[in-house]
C-alpha cells in the first residue's frame, strides 16, 4: 500500500526528527523565559514602562484679563492672545534654503532662517516668535519635516502704552513683572491643572489609558481697576508735556478719591510698551515711580504739618505768630527763600502760601509748647507714622511697593532736632507721591485714612462679579474740624498762586501746596542747584472729590520747581476734571 | 550556489510521476498561515495610529500596504502550489542567477541615509528586499542538487558534492553578509536564516557529520571575522552580554522590546492599548512587532502565538517525513528550517534570549517581501503536501509505538489527506 520510499528516507527522517526536537527545546525554552520576563519580572517591567511613559503636565490656567471703567462702561485693557512660536528641529529639515525661502513671505524676513536651520549642533532652534495663528496654520501647511510651531498665551493691550507702569507685564515664563500683574499674580494666574497622562515617546498625551489622572485647571480671576481709561489717558497727555515744557527727568502723577481710597489715574513719564517690554534697555521705566519711588516730598508736607499742628489743639488756623525768617536749630541756620521778605508778623495762610520754612519749624515748635523738644518729636511722629501711616507700605496692589523712611524722634545726639525741623517741611524723610495722596485724602475727608486701591471689583471663573469695598486704615486721622479747617486754607493757596486759566472757586473748590524739593546728595548734605518739583492739591464741590498728587524730577525750566514744573501738571489735571465734568460743582 | 548549479546536468530532471498520485492537499497548512497572517494584520492595524502619526501618512496606510502585500502573497502562493515542482525545480539555475542579480542591483542602489545597507531594489514606487529572493531560490537549487548528489550517490564526493556547497556558501555569504565598508548588504541576520537552512538541508540529506562539522567551524570562524571590524555589531555583541548597561544607546532597542514584553504581564494591555508602540520601541511593525504583541496579549498571547507556530512547524515536519522523494523532503525540511530559524531568531531578541538581527517574524511582520516569499515557499509545501505516502518511513525507534498511534484519531489526522478509501471521509 506504501509508496516506494528512496533508500535516504529513514535516516533522514531520523536526522529530521532530532533536528526538530532541538527546534522544540527551543521553543519551551522561549516559553520558560517568556514566563519569566513576564510573569515573574512583570513588576519590574511595569515599573521600568510607567518610569518611561507616565508623564507629569501641568494643564496652564488661562490668566486673568484687567479691565477698567470709561465712563459708564467697562473695558479690557489687558487680554490674552494665543500666540506660536516657530521652531525647527535642523536635524530632520532636508532642504534649508528652499524652506527658508518659503517661510520668508509668510513670517517676515527679518531673520536669516537659513543659517538657523543649517545649525546641526541643536535639535531646537527658535525660529520666530509671536506669530499668529493663522500664519502657524500655513507653515503647518506645508508640512516641512522638522518645523513646527507650539501655542503660547501672550498678554495683548488693546489700549496700547496706557497705564503701563500700573499695569505690569508678563514674562516668558508666564509670571507678572511690576504693577498689578506682579502684585495680583497668583489671583490672575488661577491654579493650575494636573495631568498624569501615559504618554508617547515624543510627550503626547495617549487618549486612553486607566493610569491618567487629571484635576480641571482653575483660571485666574479677572481684576476691574479703578481706573478711568478715559482720565488717565488725560492724565498721561498732561504729564507727559509737563515733563516735557519742564525740561525733566521724568515725573509722575496720580488723581485719587479721598472718600474711597480708590485710584483713578496714576502714571509716570517717561513710560514703556508692555507689548515690547523685551525692547526696554533701562529696569526702571518699569517701574510706577509713583509708588515705587520714595522721594523727599518737599513743601507740600507744610500742609500735613499744619493740619497735625491744628489737629493737637496748638495753633487755629487764625493765629498768627512773629516769623524771625531765621531759626537756628542744633547750630545751623533755617531760612526762608528771598522773596519771602524778612521776618514780621505771619498768619497760617501766608505759611502755606509763602511756603515758610521757618513757619513749619514754628508749628513743630508748638507741638512741643514753643521749642523743638522731645515731646514736640513725639507728637509730630505720631501724626507721620499712626496718623499719615508713612514709613509703612500702603498695600496698593502694585509691585515694589515702596515703605519711605521716617527718622526716630528719640535724641540720637546727631541733631535730632535739625533733622525734626527738616521733617516739617517735607525734608530728611522719604515718602512716596501714593502715600503724600493718601495722607491727604484722610486729612480732607473728614479723617479716614481710606487704603489707597486699584481694584474696584474681581470676576472669577464662573462670571461672579465681586465687588472690592473700601478698607478703612485709620480713623480719626485729624478731628473733622480740622479737615474742615484745611480745605480753605489750601484754596487760599491756589487762589494767591499764577494759575492761567483760573479756577471759579464759586463753583468748585481746588486747593493745593507747592514744593520745591532738594535732593540729597548720597555723599551727604543737598544739591545746590538741582531740586525735585512736587505739587499736592484737591479738586472738589460740597467736598473734596479729587486729590492730586505731582512730581517732577529736577525740572530746568527756571524758577522754583514747585512752582514752575509741577503747578502746571496739576493745574491742568484739575482744569481737565472740571471740564470733563467728572467733578460734581457746589450745590449750595 | 551558483557554481554548483551550473555544474549539474539538465538531463537528470526527475519526471513528475515520480511523486505518485495526487490527493487531497493539507488544508490545515493554509488555515495556520491565514490565522497568523490575520494576527499579524491586526496587530498592525491595532499599532497604525502610532505609525502613520509618527511617518505623517494617513490612518489607513499601513493597513493597506499590507493587505496589499497579502493579495501579492496569495498570488504568489497560487503560483507555487500550482506550477509543478517538476518545473520549479528545472527553472531553479536561472531563479537563482535571477537572484543574484537583484543582489547585484541593491548594492549599486542608492540607498535611505536613515538605513544605511543597500538590502532593497526599487523599481519606481515598487520596492522588495533581494535577499528573501535569494532564500527562496537557493531553498529550491539547494534542495534539487542534494536530491541529484544522493541519487548519484556521491553525498560523501568531496570534490563533487561538498566543495560546491562550500563556494556557493562563500559567495552567498561574501555579498550578503559581507562587511558594509565593502558595500555589502552587512545583513548578518539574514545569512544567519541563510546558513541555517543551508545546514539543516546538508545535514538531512545526509552529508557526513564530519563534513557538516567543518562546515561549523568555518561559519565560526567567518562569523567572529565579520563581527570584530564592525563597531555596530561590537555594539550589538556587547549589549547583548550586558543588556542594561547600555539602554540609552546601543541598547536601547533592546531594553524597550524586553519593557514590552515584560510590561504585558498575564494577560496583556489590550488590543489598541500598546504604549510602547508609540514611539518608544522601533520597528515597532516589523522586526519589533513580538514585543508589541506580547505587550498587547501578555503571557498567555505569547504562548498561544508559540503554540500556532508550532502546530504549522509540525505540520511541515509531518509532511516532510512523509514526502515523496528526496527532493521534496529537502524543499521542506528547508522551508521549515527558514521559517522556523526566522522566528526564533526574531522572537529570541525581542525576550533577551539573542542579540539583536534586523529580520522579520515570519507571517506577523509588517512589509509585503517577507510574506509574499514565505507564502511562496508555503505553496510549494502545499504542493508535496498532495503527494506525501500513508505513512512514515520506518526507523528503529517507532516500530514500538507505530501501532498505538495508528489507532488514535489524532494519529489519523496525522497521516494527511490520504485515505485508502476516498469515499469514507464525506460519507462519515
Amino acid at each position: 500500500m506504501a509508496l516506494p520510499i528512496t533508500s535516504n528516507a529513514a535516516p533522514a527522517v531520523k536526522r529530521m526528527r532530532l533536528w526538530y526536537s532541538f527546534f522544540m527545546a527551543i521553543i519551551v525554552l522561549f516559553g520558560v523565559r517568556l514566563f519569566y520576563v513576564q510573569i515573574i519580572r512583570y513588576d519590574h517591567y511595569k515599573n521600568a514602562a510607567l518610569s518611561d511613559q507616565l508623564k507629569q503636565y501641568e494643564i496652564p490656567a488661562r490668566r486673568g484679563i484687567i479691565k477698567a471703567h470709561d465712563g459708564d462702561q467697562i473695558l479690557p485693557i489687558v487680554l490674552n492672545q494665543k500666540l506660536y512660536t516657530l521652531y525647527a528641529d535642523p536635524t530632520y529639515v532636508k532642504n534649508p534654503d528652499g524652506v527658508a525661502q518659503k517661510l520668508g513671505p509668510i513670517v517676515g524676513n527679518k531673520t536669516d532662517y537659513a543659517t538657523l536651520l543649517k545649525t546641526k549642533k541643536t535639535r531646537y532652534v527658535v525660529l520666530a516668535k509671536k506669530i499668529s495663528e493663522q500664519q502657524s496654520q500655513q507653515i503647518l501647511a506645508l508640512k516641512f519635516p522638522g518645523v513646527g510651531t507650539i501655542a503660547q498665551d501672550y498678554r495683548t493691550y488693546p489700549q496700547g502704552s496706557l497705564a503701563a507702569q500700573l499695569l505690569g507685564f508678563v514674562d516668558d515664563g508666564g509670571s507678572g513683572q511690576y504693577g498689578i500683574e506682579q502684585a495680583l499674580n497668583d489671583p490672575l494666574k488661577g491654579k493650575p491643572g494636573q495631568l498624569r497622562a501615559i504618554t508617547d515617546a515624543n510627550g503626547v498625551p495617549l487618549a486612553a489609558s486607566q493610569n491618567n489622572t487629571q484635576t480641571a485647571p482653575q483660571n485666574g480671576q479677572d481684576q476691574v481697576l479703578t481706573i478711568d481709561l478715559a482720565m488717565q489717558q488725560q492724565l498721561e497727555t498732561v504729564l507727559q508735556k509737563g515733563v516735557k515744557d519742564s525740561k525733566a527727568l521724568s515725573g509722575s502723577a496720580l488723581i485719587l478719591d479721598p472718600n474711597t481710597g480708590a485710584i483713578k489715574a496714576m502714571a509716570n513719564s517717561p513710560t514703556y510698551d508692555p507689548a515690547r517690554y523685551s525692547e526696554v534697555d533701562n529696569a526702571n521705566d518699569f517701574q510706577n515711580a509713583a509708588v515705587a519711588k520714595p522721594i523727599e516730598v518737599g513743601s507740600i508736607m507744610k500742609a500735613l504739618t499744619t493740619a497735625a499742628a491744628i489737629d493737637q489743639g496748638v495753633i487755629s488756623p487764625t493765629t498768627t505768630y512773629y516769623d524771625p525768617s531765621v531759626w537756628k536749630v542744633d547750630g545751623f541756620k533755617i531760612t526762608n527763600i528771598e522773596e519771602d521778605g524778612g521776618a514780621g508778623t505771619r498768619s497760617i495762610t501766608d505759611l502755606l502760601n509763602l511756603s515758610l520754612n521757618t513757619g513749619a519749624t514754628w508749628e513743630l515748635m508748638q507741638m512741643g509748647g514753643g521749642t523743638i523738644n522731645q515731646k514736640g518729636r513725639d507728637a509730630w511722629y505720631g501724626y507721620l507714622t499712626k496718623h499719615f501711616r508713612f514709613g509703612q507700605a500702603t498695600g496698593v496692589e502694585q509691585g515694589y511697593e515702596a515703605t519711605g523712611y521716617i527718622p526716630l524722634p528719640a535724641e540720637n545726639g546727631a541733631g535730632i532736632d535739625l533733622t525734626y525741623a527738616n521733617t516739617s517741611f517735607g525734608q530728611a524723610l522719604t515718602a512716596t507721591p501714593l502715600q503724600m495722596g493718601a495722607a491727604l485724602s484722610a486729612v480732607l475727608n473728614g479723617g479716614t485714612y481710606y487704603q489707597p486701591h486699584l481694584i474696584d471689583q474681581t470676576i472669577d471663573a464662573t462670571a461672579k462679579t465681586t465687588p472690592v469695598l473700601p478698607k478703612v486704615l485709620a480713623r480719626n486721622v485729624v478731628a473733622p474740624k480740622t479737615s474742615q479747617a484745611m480745605i480753605p486754607l489750601m484754596q487760599y493757596v491756589v487762589a494767591h498762586h499764577t494759575i492761567g486759566p483760573s479756577f471759579d472757586q464759586t463753583k468748585y473748590i481746588v486747593g493745593g501746596k507747592t514744593g520745591t524739593a532738594q535732593i540729597a546728595k548720597p555723599s551727604g548734605g543737598y544739591h545746590e542747584d538741582e531740586f525735585n518739583g512736587t505739587y499736592m492739591g484737591f479738586v472738589g464741590g460740597d467736598k473734596v472729590q479729587y486729590v492730586i498728587v505731582v512730581f517732577v524730577e529736577r525740572p530746568t525750566n527756571g524758577g522754583y520747581a514747585g512752582t514752575a514744573a509741577a503747578q502746571p501738571i496739576f493745574a491742568g489735571l484739575a482744569h481737565m476734571l472740571i471740564n470733563d465734568s467728572y467733578v460734581m460743582p457746589k450745590t449750595h | 550556489m551558483r557554481p554548483s548549479a551550473q555544474r549539474r546536468q539538465r538531463s537528470v530532471r526527475p519526471e513528475s510521476s515520480d511523486l505518485g498520485r495526487k490527493h487531497r492537499p493539507d488544508y490545515w497548512l493554509v488555515m495556520l498561515c491565514a490565522v497568523l497572517l490575520a494576527i499579524g494584520l491586526i496587530v498592525v492595524y491595532a499599532i497604525s495610529p502610532a505609525l502613520s502619526q509618527a511617518a505623517h501618512v494617513s490612518n489607513n496606510y499601513y493597513v493597506g500596504k499590507q493587505l496589499l502585500a497579502i493579495g501579492l502573497s496569495i498570488v504568489a502562493f497560487i503560483a507555487t502550489s500550482q506550477i509543478p515542482l517538476t518545473t520549479w525545480r528545472s527553472y531553479a539555475r536561472p531563479l537563482l542567477i535571477f537572484a543574484g542579480l537583484a543582489t547585484v542591483i541593491a548594492l549599486l542602489m542608492p540607498v535611505n541615509p536613515a538605513y544605511p545597507a543597500h538590502r532593497w531594489v526599487r523599481l519606481g514606487s515598487f520596492s522588495f528586499q533581494s535577499v528573501e529572493l535569494v532564500k527562496f531560490a537557493a531553498l529550491i537549487a539547494l534542495a534539487g542538487f542534494l536530491a541529484e548528489q544522493i541519487k548519484k550517490n556521491m553525498l560523501n564526493d568531496k570534490a563533487r558534492t561538498f566543495k560546491p556547497l562550500m563556494i556557493a556558501l562563500g559567495v552567498a555569504g561574501l555579498f550578503i553578509a559581507g562587511p558594509q565598508a565593502l558595500h555589502t548588504q552587512s545583513d548578518l541576520g539574514s545569512m544567519g536564516v541563510l546558513v541555517a537552512m543551508f545546514g539543516t538541508m546538508c545535514y538531512v540529506a545526509g552529508l557526513p557529520m564530519k563534513r557538516l562539522l567543518m562546515i561549523v567551524a568555518v561559519i565560526a570562524v567567518s562569523v567572529v571575522l565579520l563581527i570584530l571590524p564592525s563597531a555596530y555589531r561590537r555594539e550589538r555583541l556587547m549589549t547583548f552580554v550586558h543588556p542594561a548597561s547600555n539602554c540609552q544607546d546601543a541598547g536601547y532597542q533592546a531594553c524597550q522590546a524586553l519593557i514590552a514584553v515584560g510590561s504585558g504581564g498575564m494577560i496583556g494591555l489590550g488590543l489598541g492599548r500598546s504604549v510602547q508602540a508609540y514611539g518608544y520601541l522601533p520597528e515597532a511593525a516589523n522586526d519589533s512587532i513580538f514585543a508589541i504583541y506580547a505587550e498587547k496579549f501578555g503571557f498567555i498571547g505569547s504562548i498561544l502565538l508559540l503554540g500556532i507556530f508550532v502546530a504549522f512547524f509540525a505540520r511541515l515536519k509531518s509532511i516532510a517525513e512523509r514526502a515523496p522523494d528526496d527532493f521534496t523532503r529537502l524543499l521542506v525540511i528547508g522551508v521549515l528550517a527558514w521559517l522556523s530559524v526566522q522566528a526564533v531568531i526574531n522572537i529570541g531578541a525581542m525576550i533577551g534570549l539573542l542579540p539583536l538581527k534586523g529580520i522579520t517574524l515570519p507571517f506577523i511582520s509588517y512589509g509585503g517581501t517577507s510574506v509574499v516569499f514565505v507564502a511562496a515557499a508555503v505553496g510549494l509545501v502545499f504542493q508535496v503536501s498532495r503527494y506525501t505516502s500513508y505513512s512514515v518511513p520506518r526507523i528503529a525507534s517507532d516500530l514500538n509505538k507505530r501501532r498505538d498511534h495508528d489507532d488514535r484519531r489524532n494519529g489519523r489526522r496525522l497521516r494527511g489527506a490520504y485515505h485508502p478509501d476516498p469515499g469514507s471521509r464525506a460519507r462519515a
